[in-house]
Parts: C-alpha cells; structure tokens; sequence
C-alpha cells in the first residue's frame, strides 16, 4: 500500500496536442507522484515525445492540462520551469567546442541572469553532479570528442545540476551499447532512489522499462492504454494490442519481472490454407518450425514431448494439443497410441531433428498405418542411439509407404508454403 | 605562464588596439612628420603644448579632424558588425549568418539610393539626409523581414532567414531598375554601396556610437544564454531560456547597431561574417569571450584595412573591397589550418 499521501508533481488531464491539424495526444490521463519511476512505452508515433514538448512548454495544448507541482504548466515562465524540470535528450550532438564543464554548468542556468553570476554553491552543485555521473576525470575535455555512452552521462550531469524535481528522459539508451545501457540505467535508478527524484522515462526497450521502473504507461495512439506495475502492464494481450506483434512473455528469474520475446510482426499480406500438420519432436530444435507452422495458420500437434524440454515449452506457450510425458521417462506404447490417434487425420508428419534412443524410439510405432505424407529429418540417423532400432523402424515405415528425407527444418517449411499459399491476386 | 597571458589577454588586446590607433593617425597620403603629428595629438588630446607654432592649422586639421575621426569611425564600425556577426551566427546557429542577412544592408541600399537620386542633401543633426533614408531603409526593411516571418509568438529561425534573403533580394531589384533610370547617379551609387570611410568625420562617429554601445551592453548581458543557444533551440528552452525573448532582443539590438553603421559608411561586408569565425578559432565558442574580442579584432582589422584603402594609392579604393580582398583568402587559409573552433 501506499505510504502516507505521496505529493503529485505531474497532472495530465485530457491531454490533447497536435501538430498542424493531426492530433498527436488524443486525451492523456496520468499522475505522477514524488518519488516514482515511471516508464513510458508503446510504439513510435504514439505521442511520447509529444508529451515531452507540452511539458517542456514548446507545444502548446490543444485541451487540456498539465498540472506541473499543482500549478498549471502554461503558467510557467521557462526559468521556472526548468528550475522543476530537467530533460534528457535521446541523444544530442553540438558543432561547437564546449568543454564538458561547460555544458554541466548550463544546467545551473535558470538560477542565473546576467545580475547574478555563478556562486561557488553553483560550482559546487556543478562538481558533485559531475562525481555522481562519473564525467569528473574528464571534465575539461571536449563534450564532441566523448564517446556516446560518456555524452550521455554529461547530459544527465547536467539535469542533476538543474537541481530538479522532476528528471524526463526521451529515449536515453536508445543510441547506446548494453555496457553503457545499463550503466545509465542504473545511474538513473540511482537519483531516483537515493535523491528520490521522480523518474519519467521514455523508453523503447520494453524489458529496460520491466526491469527498472516501478510503473510503467502502455499507450497507443496519444492515449494510456495501460497503466500500473511491469506485471500488469506487460501481458501479452496488453502488447499485442499496441505493437500489433506476436511476442511471447515470460517472467525473468534473475529480476522476477516479465520479460519480452518478440517473435514476429503479425502479417496481414500472406494467407495461407490451413493444413493439419504432427511433429514428432521432444527435443531442443524443433521451437522454431513449430512457432512458424503455428503462425502460418496450421493446425499443429505434437507429440511424445517429455515435460520440460524446449519443444515442450514451446507448444506450451503456443497453445500447441500434444501428448505429453513425464519428465525423463521412456515413451509408453500407451503414451504412443494417443499420439498416433492424434497424428490419425494429418496431412503431413514431420519427423523433426530429434536424437532418438531407446527412451524415444516408440514414437515412431505404427506410422506405417497413418494416411499423411511422412517427412523424416536427416540428420537424426547422426544422433541414433538405438542399435539399429531407428533403422529398423525406418525400413518398416518405407516398405509400406513413402518417406521423404529432408536436409533442413526449412526444406520442409518451404515446402509447405508453397503449398498452401494464397495467391493475392490485388497485388 | 600560459594561464596569466589567458588571464590578460583582453588587456593586452586593449594596449595593441590603442597601438594600432596611434600608428595608423600617423599614415596617410599627406605627409606629416612624425613628430609634428605627436605634437598635434598631445595637444588635442592631452593640451600638452610642445611649441605648436611652426604647425600649419591644415596639418592640424588633417590629424584631428580627418585621420583620427576616421579610424575611430573604422573601429566602432568594424567592432559592430562583428560583433553583430558573432550573436547572429549564435542565434541562427548557421556559420553563413553575417549582420546584413536579414536584409539590412540592402534595405539601407535603397534607402540610399533613393537619398542620392532626389539629390536629397538636407541634413539632420550632423548627418546628411542619404544616411537618415538609409538608417529609415534598413530598419523598416528588418521590420517588415520580422513580420513576414513571425508566427503568433513565435518566429522560426528558418523561415526569418529565408524571408530576409527574399526581401533583400527584392530590393535589390528595385536599386537596380532605379539605376536603369537614373544613369547620371549609377556610379555614385555604386560606389554608396561598395561602402567607405572616406569624408566622415566626428559627426558620424557621434551618430552612431550610441547605437554601438547600446547594442554592446544588450549582447554581454545576453552571453550565457547565447551559448546555450548554440546547443539549438529545444534544449535552451529546456535549460530555462526564453528563447523567443533573446531572438527579439538580440535581432533588435544588432538591427538597430547594423543600421547606424551601415547608413553612416554604406556596405561594408565580410568584416561581419569572416571575423567573428576567426576570433571563434582562438577564444572558442564561449560569448563571454567571443563578444568582447569580435568587437576589438573587428575595429582593428577595418582599421588597417582603411588605413590600406586612403594610403596603397593616389585614388582611394573603397574599403569593402579591401576587407573582402584580405578577408576572404585569409579566412580560407585559416580554414585549412586547423578545423578547430566549430564553424
């Protein structure tokens, strides 16, 4: 629960901005208490560095809000706002020779005018933003000659100079390498823990924002979609929504905070018609030809997965019917005759690259008798460990019907496709 | 050793400056003796009388009323329009900003050229009535270049940039069909607009310092915020700039200082654009230093260009020419050297 009644530095209420005629914040709704750590996420074009412009006073409202501190934010003068305010561009290159002083001192600019001149408090101030942000080794070297993950730390020197309350960050790792990612990141974390400094960042790295911030604004088309914990924000439904994407979410074990897989931009252009397709799998290779034959629009089973592996995982978190079996256990010639009830009606079977050993050789049991086609990967006769068992079962299958041996999980993907594609004649 | 000459060096810059003053008095086509020019300068300056009888009053009056308004005319000139230069390129963020940009020299053109076609000769306070149309000229033109350009409250840099070359160019047209027909005046307005110190005397320098000191006062008090300016607009206002007020204040004071000038010694060009880069080169792109040393490098260098212009020869060579001749090759070099300083 909340302690006591935090103070809220940021109001937006219904929003509405636009450039020309376009309306890019279409009715945004948030508050921002003291403290917080607020991640803002959704796709490009969504409004979040508009946002920034109308807080920042270089766009002004449409309708609407912006309670900055309980005092409306176009009655800001500048100075003033920037004394609240600090902004930490993407990234941000000068054609000018500023030494790195220099460019943390123009953050104590809204404390100045030409009648009061920098004090020795403001050197002070100036100095220990430098030490926070790491940038005092290299204070009196050139802002241009740093490298990117250097100018950002100066810039964030900077916004600490400002001595604000509230620090907005556009993008600040987007130009960035993971060392120098994190490094910021944590910096940032930082302020907002121990100066307990409220945190609004704009962010493109969904996991970045799960992992860091404390809440986190979903929003699509100018508009809060979701709004609360990483936990409730990022669910797949939330995502697929705004990003209009197949992603697959699990929770990260190290910082138990959801993480994001994007597996693939939902295609509208390719249609495809629907087959009724088996893979015999259970190992670690076959993810990738079930999460594309699933997203093709088959119909897809699987089967004898023991629990636990990755394919398992897999068409667990695809939805995929399969016939499952303990961990570690040998397949049952029970465990067998669901699968072949299941494979009963394919049109295709794909024996997928899988070693087989006496533990998994059952899977193969009765594919003589089924009416699909039956696909066999190759390179599975170089991970036999049955004693001839594999072989045995192969030559039984081909004296009964047609086996066709494959080099490649693609091969077979290929295959279907081409099968099974619409043709769109509009194009 | 080297800090104590960076702590100094605006007074030393001062003491060549004056130097400078004193050595280009000495100059000029009519020969004056050295020791009878010392002499008259004690005396003006000073009342210091070292025995002024064998003195002709026409050699006085070269020294005192010629030479020495001249070079104080050429400093105050060559100092604001680079001065003007060094905040323009700062507000514009753009290296190719001079002051005559938003069309102020070709708006005192006109103006000018309209003075001398209706023989226009009456004079005001000291200043002929040619000055006072180019002063009128170059001002609205600025005027109207802000107008055009203003949104609301606002005035997009683009677009005050574009419409200045516009309109100058537009009135370019105009000076030229006007001297299509008025062929008896197309030389003396040619050489209006090639400008020149030549005839000017302490009743121009009167007439224009104000502006100049003015301007000076406005642009030092301004030089925290112009360097924020220089890391562009958005992140100015960020830092707690008023952005659309420093614009206003600065175009206002350079137009006002750019005016004076210009209607007072017509275009002088290139000593605006080429010096504020070169003092950029040494000082760096901080204002507090950049201002001050534009201002002095500025006068010295029109000084010794004027000096070359009424000396190299009999018929004296218009300055601008001179400023470009030297200008333009020594900044290349300069270019080539070192790619320091941020142009």
């Amino acid at each position: 629960m909340q302690r006591l009644m935090p103070k809220i530095m940021l109001n937006f209420k219904d929003v509405v901005a636009a450039y020309g005629e376009i309306n890019v914040l279409q009715g945004f709704n948030a508050t921002i208490c003291q403290g917080e750590f607020v991640g803002l996420i959704g796709p490009n074009g969504t409004g979040k560095s508009t946002l920034l412009k109308c807080l920042t006073g270089l766009l002004p409202l449409k309708s609407g809000e912006i309670m900055l501190e309980e005092k409306n934010n176009a009655n800001y003068s500048q100075r003033e706002r920037a004394q609240l305010v600090a902004v930490v561009p993407q990234s941000f290159d000068i054609d000018y020779d500023f030494t790195v002083e220099d460019i943390v001192l123009m953050g104590r600019n809204p404390y100045l005018s030409y009648r009061v001149k920098e004090s020795r408090k403001d050197y002070d101030m100036v100095t220990e933003a430098m030490r926070v942000t790491k940038t005092l080794s290299f204070r009196k070297r050139y802002y241009n000659n740093l490298s990117g993950g250097e100018k950002q730390r100066v810039i964030i020197a900077r916004a600490i100079a400002q001595d604000p309350d509230i620090i907005f960050l556009d993008e600040p790792t987007s130009a960035l390498d993971i060392h120098h990612q994190i490094e910021v990141m944590e910096l940032i974390r930082n302020l907002n823990l121990k100066k307990s400094m409220t945190v609004v960042a704009a962010l493109h790295d969904i996991n970045l924002a799960s992992r860091y911030c404390n809440r986190l604004i979903l929003m699509k088309n100018g508009q809060v979609v979701v709004d609360g914990t990483p936990k409730e924000v990022i669910t797949e439904d939330n995502l697929k929504k705004v990003y209009d994407m197949k992603m697959f979410i699990q929770e990260n074990k190290l910082f138990e905070k959801p993480e994001v897989i994007p597996l693939r931009v939902i295609k509208e252009t390719e249609t495809y018609h629907s087959l009724r397709i088996h893979v015999i799998c259970g190992g670690n290779k076959a993810s990738q030809v079930l999460e594309e034959l699933e997203a093709m629009g088959h119909h897809v089973t699987a089967g004898v997965v023991n629990q636990g592996s990755d394919d398992w995982t897999i068409c667990d978190v695809l939805g995929i019917p399969m016939v499952e079996e303990s961990p570690f256990t040998s397949i049952s010639l029970e465990k067998q005759e669901e699968n072949l009830a299941l494979m009963a009606d394919c049109d295709f079977i794909l024996i997928s690259d899988l070693p087989f050993g006496h533990g998994n050789i059952n899977n193969l049991s009765g594919l003589e008798n089924l009416s699909g086609s039956i696909y066999f990967h190759k390179n599975c006769r170089n991970n036999d460990f049955t004693e001839g068992k594999l072989s045995k079962r192969l030559s039984d299958i081909k004296s009964k019907k047609q086996l066709v041996e494959i080099d490649d999980h693609q091969e077979f993907l290929e295959m279907i496709k081409k099968l099974t594609l619409i043709e769109n004649h509009e194009a | 050793m080297k800090s104590k000459l960076k702590k100094h060096a605006m007074l030393i810059s001062i003491i060549i400056c004056m130097i400078i003053i004193y050595l280009c008095t000495l100059m000029g086509v009519t020969s004056i003796s050295f020791v009878e020019a010392n002499k008259i300068l004690l005396n003006q300056i000073f009342h210091i009388d070292l025995g002024m009888e064998n003195i002709s009053v026409g050699a006085i009056a070269i020294i005192w009323n010629v030479r020495l308004p001249r070079i104080i005319l050429a400093f105050v000139t060559g100092g604001a329009l680079a001065l003007c230069g060094a905040a323009y390129q700062g507000i514009f963020k753009n290296p190719m900003a001079d002051p005559y940009i938003l069309g102020v020299s070709s708006g005192a053109a006109l103006g000018a050229t309209i003075g001398i076609i209706l023989k226009f000769s009456s004079s005001f306070l000291g200043l002929n009535g040619i000055a006072i149309l180019a002063f009128i000229g170059s001002f609205s033109t600025i005027l109207i270049v802000y107008n055009i350009s203003r949104v609301g409250r606002k005035v997009p840099v683009a677009t005050l940039l574009l419409s200045g070359i516009a309109i100058g160019q537009t009135l370019s047209a105009l000076i030229s069909l006007f001297m299509i027909f008025n062929q008896d005046e197309m030389s003396q307005i040619i050489f209006w607009t090639m400008g020149s110190l030549n005839g000017k005397g302490w009743n121009q320098v009167i007439a224009v310092l104000p502006y100049v000191i003015l301007g000076c006062v406005i642009m030092l008090t301004s030089v925290r915020e112009l360097d924020i300016m220089l890391l562009g607009e958005d992140t100015a206002n960020q830092l707690g700039v008023d952005t659309e007020r420093l614009k206003k204040k600065i175009l206002f004071s350079s137009s006002l200082i750019t005016a004076a000038v210009v209607s007072v010694t017509g275009i002088i060009g290139f000593v605006g654009l080429v010096v504020p880069h070169i003092v950029r080169m040494v000082t760096g792109p901080k204002h507090r230093v950049l201002v001050p040393f534009s201002l002095l490098f500025g006068g010295v260098f029109l000084i010794l260009c004027d000096t070359l212009a009424r000396t190299v020869t009999a018929q004296e060579i218009p300055v601008g020419i001179i400023t470009a001749a030297f200008g333009g090759p020594f900044f290349v070099y300069l270019l080539r050297k070192r790619k320091k300083g941020g142009v």
